[in-house]
């Protein structure tokens, strides 16, 4: 697990420093210490009552840590930073009654736009989404999927430095969680730093370039997606005639079939420290034969499973 | 403060946006407006009619002449109260049309009848009366007497004459002066005087007292004149000391003056307290109702990651304060139009409750106690909202605060009918929450200096207190899901910051 400095929370655009948040008894976040650097898709990964909703909300100073020091863009959370972040929460709800546009230029207006910069945004934000033949609709009158097109649109109006979305595929069609993920994707590409919060593993394999996993307040890994992987050994998969368990660098050897040709296939585990690669020299310079030689890399599941445990509830 | 402006301005919109709005805006101009018109217009009169049979024939002319003196004293009344209106007592100074209380006057009354009565008098004033001036017009007679078909009238069983009587008194009958309901038949026996002779009366079923005392009265002095008769009192002067009435000069003061202007003087304040009440608790719960949308639709957080929530608390006070001044303004502006574009009294009403706000300090007491009485409340529903996730949670607050509110207010105005100087409202005046309301009721009949800085110190206190309360409860909760605790409220009441 790779550790933080002093220089890389100076460098961060966000950033947690031993931070805790008690309500009453219960502690939501303990002892939080992590930094996200500018550019890039920065993933929050945990189970429910992690924590995740508990940190965004201290960055967006909304709620404030009980101890510790968070700074986002370099500065204290406060409002004043408003200008420079788009926020999507995980309940989501706009004014039913209010006009499609009026709505973005409202939340373009309260992060300190100007009235005709903010529309002009509004309008091709709108564009993008396929929603400019609805700019006049009242919200209450759109779809589900475009009323999520329209709250991600009010998050990205300001074009934000540091992007905060907490939960943003939950209730999305797969559709418009393809939408989303293009916007992440276009964001992160245009000098945002994405950061979003999620339970599902998939959408943090495909989009985050690095990871925290929390599990009941705690940070139990923060670092790349290949550091993460690296932290449990690969899985190999091998076809051979004789039990592969007396190679120098294997662990365990399974035995999952066995043909009547005298052909196997074992399950093998290595030592900690022995990469797969060469195993398959040691097997070439020996002369053990071999039928196939398959390396499996952990997933994040597993990788999660590993920190968390299984009765986090996450979804693949 | 940009921020509480845009806030502001989004909930203005939202709520002028509404249906519920327009109708709350015209629903009250519109229902004055068809009651001045039904009541103008449409109003049943107040005539009536009478049926008379008298067999003992003494009370028919005396009764007769009763009813027409009381009619020129009603003539006189209105006919002073014109003159006075459109300041025409210069015509002639000593005539009983100048004074005011001349009608109570009985040789003055006598002097208006002998003098030719109001047609006389409208010759004289006719030259002076301005162009504006409507003409006078009579008062409407009140009691008509309506002859009986002939069978009727000549029974000599009162019984018949009952049973006969009754079936026309269920409807209207048709008299010379139009139709109107028989509200009394008066039925005088020929020995009427003589032991267990009384007279006779049914009614309509609807009470008239006002004819049924003339009747009794007349009956009763009748009796008197007898008895005195009988003690050898000669007719003339038993008739003079029936007619005897004791002399009074009555001395009031002018229009706009001392009592009369007191209360003159709080018409305007305290339809402002009405006014208050009425605008607050609707635009309240209008508020009520929006900021449990935000809660319930979840918007609350990406507002609140925008702008800080004293900004949005703040906002929203400052919106819905727009929007109940708004519909303030309307409903005064229409009053004040319609009443000025008509002559009657109600706009002569209103001109003198205006005329009489002759100090600026009282319209500036008048809009900040407004004012703040609108911030008190407004602030109490957005507490509420603060608390609720959904109306029925809201209403489970709203009805114990609302009934600690109403209660007192209603003794307060019941009290204030008497004395708007009354203790229950001295009292309410300095207990922050109804201060606005019982020192606007208290405005027009005077208060001291004193009681006037040290109500504004305390409210403009209260207020500060309210917000601050206010603000850290809003903060505290607006997130928070579910229904707080009584000891929940008081902490997240006493919490600096979450």
């Amino acid at each position: 697990m790779p550790a933080e400095g002093g220089d890389n929370l100076n460098r961060a655009i966000l950033s947690f420093e031993s931070v805790t948040k008690r309500f009453g008894d219960f502690t939501a976040v303990h002892e939080l210490s992590f930094a996200v650097q500018e550019g890039g898709v920065f993933g929050f990964l945990g189970g429910n009552g992690a924590g995740k909703t508990t940190s965004l909300r201290m960055a967006l100073d909304i709620l404030r840590p009980s101890e510790g020091r968070i700074e986002v863009l370099g500065r204290i959370p406060s409002r004043e930073n408003a200008a420079e972040i788009g926020f999507l929460p995980e309940e989501r709800g706009l004014y039913r009654n209010m006009k499609v546009l009026d709505t973005v230029v409202y939340f373009g207006r309260l992060k300190g736009m100007e009235p005709g910069a903010a529309r002009k945004s509004a309008l091709e934000l709108l564009e993008r989404f396929g929603l400019a033949d609805r700019t006049k609709s009242p919200v209450g009158k759109l779809s589900k999927g475009m009323a999520q097109k329209v709250q991600l649109a009010t998050a990205l109006v300001n074009s934000p430095r540091l992007l905060l979305l907490d939960e943003p595929f939950s209730g999305l069609d797969p559709v418009n969680q393809t939408i989303l993920e293009d916007a992440i994707t276009d964001a992160a590409r245009n000098a945002s730093t994405v950061v979003f919060s999620t339970h599902v593993m998939q959408h943090a394999e495909r989009l985050c370039d690095r990871l925290l996993l929390l599990a009941q307040g705690r940070k139990v890994f923060d670092g790349t997606k290949d550091e993460a992987r690296a932290a449990l050994p690969s899985r190999l998969t091998l076809t051979s005639r004789l039990d592969p368990a007396s190679l120098p660098s294997v662990s365990e050897a399974r035995l999952v079939w066995s043909h009547d040709d005298g052909w196997a296939e074992y399950q093998v585990e290595l030592r900690p420290g022995s990469e797969p690669g060469e195993l398959l020299e040691t097997c070439t310079q020996q002369g053990f034969a071999l039928r196939s030689f398959d390396i499996t890399r952990p997933t994040l599941h597993e990788v999660f499973i590993h920190f968390v445990g299984a009765e986090q509830e996450i979804v693949r | 403060m940009r921020d509480v402006l845009l806030v502001a301005l989004r909930e203005f919109r939202q709520i002028v946006a509404t249906r519920g709005f327009w109708v709350m805006l015209l629903i009250v101009p519109l229902a004055i407006g068809v009651s001045v018109l039904v009541s103008s217009r449409f109003a049943p009169s107040p005539s009536v009619a009478y049926v008379l049979v008298d067999e003992s024939g003494r009370l028919e002319s005396r009764l007769e002449q009763r009813l027409e003196r009381d009619y020129q004293r009603q003539v006189l009344r209105e006919l002073a109260t014109y003159v006075e209106r459109w300041q025409l007592g210069a015509v002639d100074p000593a005539a009983p049309w100048a004074q005011r209380g001349s009608w109570l006057v009985e040789p003055e009354l006598s002097r208006f009848v002998d003098q030719g009565g109001a047609e006389a008098a409208l010759q004289r004033l006719r030259p002076s009366i301005p162009a504006e001036a409507p003409e006078f017009e009579l008062p409407e007679r009140l009691y008509h007497r309506f002859s009986p078909p002939a069978e009727l009238a000549t029974t000599e069983d009162p019984e018949a004459f009952g049973e006969a009587i009754t079936p026309l008194m269920k409807e209207e009958i048709e008299t010379a002066s139009g139709k109107m309901p028989l509200a009394l038949a008066i039925y005088i026996p020929e020995n009427f005087g003589a032991s267990a002779a009384a007279a006779r009366v049914w009614t309509n079923g609807r009470f008239n007292s006002g004819l049924l005392n003339v009747v009794q009265d007349e009956l009763t002095k009748e009796l008197q004149l007898g008895v005195l008769q009988a003690s050898g009192v000669g007719s003339e002067t038993a008739t003079q000391v029936q007619s005897l009435a004791a002399p009074i000069i009555i001395t009031e003061p002018a229009a706009g003056e001392e009592r009369g202007f007191f209360a003159t003087r709080s018409v305007i304040p305290v339809a402002l307290m009405y006014l208050l009440m009425i605008t607050a608790i609707t635009t309240g719960s209008m508020m009520l109702q929006g900021l449990i949308e935000e809660r319930s639709n979840k918007l609350l957080e990406s507002v609140l990651a925008c702008i800080h929530p004293s900004a949005l608390m703040n906002g929203k006070l400052l919106g819905l304060g727009g929007v109940g001044l708004g519909i303030i303004l309307v409903w005064a502006g229409c009053a004040v139009a319609a009443a000025l574009s008509s002559s009657g009294a109600i706009a002569d009403a209103l001109r003198m409750s205006i005329e009489a706000l002759d100090q600026p300090w009282m319209w500036g007491a008048m809009i900040f106690y407004f004012l703040a009485g609108y911030l008190i409340l407004s602030t109490i529903f957005l507490g509420i909202g603060a608390l609720s996730d959904s109306m029925q949670d809201a209403q489970s607050y709203l009805g114990p605060v609302l009934l600690i509110f109403m209660l007192p207010l209603i003794v307060m105005m019941q009290a204030s009918l008497r004395d708007p100087n009354s203790t229950v409202t001295q009292v309410l005046s300095w207990i922050p929450i109804y201060t606005p309301f019982a020192m606007l009721t208290r405005l027009g009949s005077g208060v001291s200096l004193a009681e006037l800085i040290g109500t504004t110190v305390l409210v403009v206190l209260f207020i500060a207190a309210q917000l601050i309360v206010l603000g850290r409860l809003f903060q505290a909760s607006v997130l928070n899901a579910g229904k707080p605790s009584l000891r929940d409220i008081i902490a997240m009441m006493k919490a600096r910051a979450t």
